[in-house]
């Protein structure tokens, strides 16, 4: 697909996808720096999940790190953009030109989620890396050779890297959701930062019901709900309750605004 | 090349294009006039598929858009009202992003760049991304854009918008070296001067409706009147008494088609001529008279036509 | 929480009486099973540092994982944002591992103690308070799918004029007799003070190595002699309450300091405070809203769960604390000030 190709090519030439990456990372790598100076973890219950163990564990920093950069910094990153990827191109003018080249409209669209995805992933990928890196340099490693699980139980090496790959990809699934909804929106409005302030909108509120009682009702069906069910896979055994149900609830929020963002770009007058 | 039945677009209650019904003929160059708002934008955009047409058809090459539009686009060059270009890029680099869009293959595609870069005068530009560009240049970054595909027909919505008279003159002769070599252009211009030098037709458009489209050599076809300019007004009254239809101290307007017999006739009576001519309708008087107030005036109770 | 079109389902019902369903019920508080439960209280307690993790179980929604192959061999995990507070039961005693502390505690179990996550499992609820409830207490309630299973439902109002608890609803598994949902209503109130149900349920017997728990290398262990200031108090304690408070008999495991008094869901437990225990609570309970202070104690009712402290400023004193009602608590205060005997020096 050549809209696909240019798509990724522009995002990896991209300055500006390499800072975004930079400033996600920096954050974790701070935390690792600050951890291992001062030797304090976070009180129990407070904090990024993973915290408390990586003090004698370093190579669980990878999952600290995503615990970190999950909730707030990568669905920001994620928002912005594919709350750029229509309404961007609307604004500089130069969608009528991908259009009349011309560029499918589904490919398009196709092409900017796919997009989206790469950097996620790519943004994932540095993270992880520089976190194992960073922790196994600055926090050591366990003496055992064993990763200890959130119930105590040991794992393997092997065991721990497939757990922590099922996570990230996971992670990746919930911003997916995330893609989804910007870019749903990506395509109603004609400014890409009202795309993207739009879905952090609509996660801040998600965030913000699921700590009131009240909206239980509706808190299964939240964007957000399940984000941190990744921590459930390093119980012992897995409980898969969250991590399905998140897995499900994601799967709906891409199908319904995927479908909606299709559908509404399809049938929509270009006069931007 | 181009051809609309009963197009129209509505926005809400605002009809921006009327029942339009174009037809642009293989290597015209189409001059598509009108005041600002008056549907010409709107109607580019329903022709490259942009904009989804409320009811009736268009055709452009022979296709019906946008239903045909995978097929007809890439054979279609256009400047959609206003250049626009990833600003970050260079100009080249945002060709190379058109030419791998369009398939271009990677062999080659220097190569094409550079020759449409030739071409819109910008041979020479240099790394500079696309927001540091001049108006002017940026115009002719669009043409080159349009241009890429080697187009059969180029679709241009404003083209010398921002460009010096030297420009101006440039980009016509481009045009009419284009078209020459066989491509048809469609070329939406509210100068009536733009296009009365390069149009072979013209089509007028007023809020939303085609109220002219002929060739231009029909619109500027004789009045039926001779414009005479002489020192000797009175003894050309005296002669052709009954005939003139206007004076002034140097000139006189006459109704009389057959110019050689007016001039053998004022001359056989000593009447000196420093200057004789049919009378032509110009571009001007034709547009003017078909249309109505302009566009984007705002009076009382005038319906207003969107664009 | 299922999806509602799960919850929806309609469940098969039984025409089994009240008093058979009860006799199931408890004649089935040791039946093996496991899953996932999801407890939520409303009440509020007045907590000071050495209780605030009572408080949190009643106040707050808890998640949990249960294992139960016996009364002698289960584990129940908490499950938390950011890590596990564990109980592994079995012939070692009781060990709690804490994941973010990394430390694992072993200690043996005794009688006397606070209230801690692995009660809060729907079967440990029905337990306590329908262990000796009689047929003339229960009535049928119609049946409910709990965690995708049919469950009868049954009702319990106790008898005793003491309790502070109007209802306790208890839904049982048609096919394993094994409570799935439990929820009591306290008096005067027509919400549900606490509600614990299973979200995932087996009635299978789950694998001896889930109660198996060997410390991970690299982790705190430590043996602790005394479990919770419950326990302390017990243990250390220089009284002996009496046998009897405000009517309710004392039970067969309270032979040292602490007394749990009563039985199902008209229970209390006193302890003695010492003054540095006691104060802090103290100023919380003034704190509290709704507190009643009586020349003999500060008294509270949070929801059917009434606490009182005798003694003051300063002082230790008598903390009272359990399912029943104001008056009987005041009572309860008075009659261990009354007939509580010193044992001389601490033990």
């Amino acid at each position: 697909m050549r809209a696909l190709t240019v798509e990724l090519h522009q995002l990896v030439r991209s300055r500006r996808t390499w800072v975004t990456i930079l400033l996600i990372d920096l954050l974790p790598t701070i935390v690792a720096v600050l951890l291992a100076v001062t030797d304090i973890g976070p009180r129990p219950g407070t904090g990024p999940a993973f915290l408390s163990a990586v003090l004698t564990d370093g190579t669980l920093f990878p999952l600290a790190a995503l615990a970190i950069v999950l909730p707030l910094f990568l669905p920001i990153a994620v928002a912005v953009q594919a709350g750029d990827a229509i309404a961007g191109e609307a604004q500089q003018g130069t969608l009528r030109y991908l259009l009349v080249r011309p560029v499918g409209r589904t490919r398009l669209l196709v092409a900017k989620l796919v997009s989206v995805m790469a950097f996620v992933l790519l943004t994932l990928a540095v993270v992880a890396v520089t976190a194992y890196v960073v922790g196994v340099l600055l926090l050591g490693t366990s003496d055992a050779g064993q990763t200890t699980t959130v119930s105590g139980t040991s794992l393997t090496q092997g065991q721990m890297i497939g757990r922590t790959f099922l996570a990230l990809a996971f992670a990746l699934l919930c911003m997916l959701g995330v893609a989804s909804i910007a870019l749903f929106l990506s395509t109603v409005v004609d400014s890409p930062l009202g795309a993207a302030l739009g879905t952090m909108a609509v996660l801040v509120a998600s965030t913000l019901l699921l700590t009131l009682d009240a909206a239980d009702v509706v808190s299964d069906y939240l964007p957000t709900r399940y984000w941190l069910a990744f921590i459930d896979l390093f119980r012992d055994p897995i409980h898969w309750r969250d991590v399905i149900r998140g897995t499900l609830l994601q799967a709906g929020y891409v199908v319904v605004f995927l479908g909606a963002g299709w559908a509404n770009f399809m049938t929509r007058d270009v006069t931007q | 090349m181009i051809r609309t039945h009963g197009l129209t677009k509505r926005y809400g209650a605002i009809t921006a294009v009327d029942q339009l019904d174009l037809d642009v003929r293989e290597g015209d160059v189409y001059g598509f006039l009108g005041a600002n708002g008056s549907g010409k934008t709107t109607t580019v955009r329903m022709l490259l598929g942009l904009v989804l047409a409320t009811s009736g058809t268009a055709e452009v090459l022979g296709r019906a858009m946008p239903r045909a539009g995978r097929e007809v686009l890439p054979q279609v060059g256009a400047l959609v009202e206003s250049p626009a270009a990833y600003p970050r890029l260079s100009g080249r680099a945002n060709l190379r992003v058109h030419d791998a869009l369009a398939g271009g293959r990677r062999r080659g595609r220097a190569g094409r760049v550079d020759d449409v870069l030739d071409r819109v005068g910008l041979g020479g530009v240099d790394q500079r991304p696309v927001r540091a560009y001049s108006l002017g240049m940026r115009q002719r970054l669009g043409l080159a854009h349009a241009l890429l595909s080697q187009p059969r027909l180029l679709v241009l919505d404003e083209p010398t918008n921002g460009l010096d008279p030297q420009g101006i003159r440039e980009i016509r002769d481009l045009l009419t070296e284009l078209n020459a070599a066989g491509t048809t252009v469609f070329l939406s211009s509210h100068l009536l001067a733009e296009v009365e030098q390069m149009a072979t037709r013209v089509g007028v458009l007023d809020r939303g409706r085609l109220v002219l489209q002929e060739s231009l050599e029909v619109l500027k076809r004789p009045t039926g009147r001779t414009y005479v300019r002489t020192p000797d007004v009175a003894a050309a009254r005296a002669l052709l008494d009954g005939q003139v239809e206007a004076y002034d101290e140097a000139s006189l307007l006459v109704r009389v088609r057959d110019v050689a017999a007016l001039n053998a006739q004022l001359v056989g009576a000593g009447v000196r001529i420093s200057e004789l001519a049919p009378e032509k309708h110009t571009l001007e008087d034709v547009v003017l008279a078909a249309s109505s107030a302009a566009g984007d005036r705002f009076d009382r109770d005038v319906p207003r036509v969107g664009s | 929480m299922g999806p509602i079109a799960v919850r929806a389902w309609p469940a098969d019902d039984s025409d089994v009486s009240a008093a058979e369903l009860l006799t199931t019920v408890q004649g089935n508080l040791d039946h093996p099973y496991s899953g996932y439960v999801e407890a939520q209280g409303t009440l509020l307690l007045p907590v000071a540092d050495r209780f605030t993790d009572v408080g949190e179980l009643f106040g707050s929604s808890t998640r949990l994982r249960v294992w139960w192959r016996s009364a002698d061999e289960w584990r129940v995990d908490r499950l938390l944002a950011t890590g596990e507070t564990d109980l592994i039961h079995n012939a070692q005693g009781t060990t709690r591992w804490r994941y973010e502390q990394n430390d694992a505690d072993l200690s043996h179990d005794p009688d006397i103690r606070l209230p801690r996550t692995a009660d809060l499992v729907p079967p440990e609820v029905a337990d306590l308070m329908l262990s000796d409830a009689e047929p003339s207490e229960v009535s049928r309630l119609s049946a409910a799918r709990v965690a995708g299973r049919d469950a009868l439902g049954l009702r319990l109002r106790p008898g005793a004029r003491q309790t502070s608890i109007d209802h306790v609803d208890v839904w049982a598994d048609a096919d394993s007799g094994v409570v799935l949902r439990a929820v009591v209503v306290g008096k005067g109130s027509g919400k549900a003070a606490f509600t614990t149900e299973f979200a995932d349920f087996s009635p299978v017997t789950p694998p001896a190595e889930r109660t198996r728990f060997v410390t991970p290398p690299g982790a705190d262990f430590e043996f602790d002699d005394v479990l919770d200031i419950a326990d302390a108090a017990n243990q250390y304690a220089p009284v002996v309450p009496p046998d009897r408070v405000a009517g309710l008999v004392k039970g067969p495991a309270s032979d040292r300091a602490v007394g749990v008094y009563g039985s199902g869901a008209t229970r209390l437990i006193a302890i003695p405070l010492r003054g540095r225990e006691a104060e802090p609570l103290r100023e919380q309970l003034r704190l509290t809203p709704g507190v009643r202070e009586e020349p003999q104690a500060a008294l509270v009712m949070i929801g059917p769960l009434g606490v009182a402290l005798g003694g003051s400023g300063g002082d230790g004193g008598w903390l009272v604390a359990g399912t029943v009602t104001p008056d009987t608590l005041l009572r309860a205060v008075r009659d261990l000030y009354r007939g509580m005997v010193i044992v001389g020096d601490e033990r």
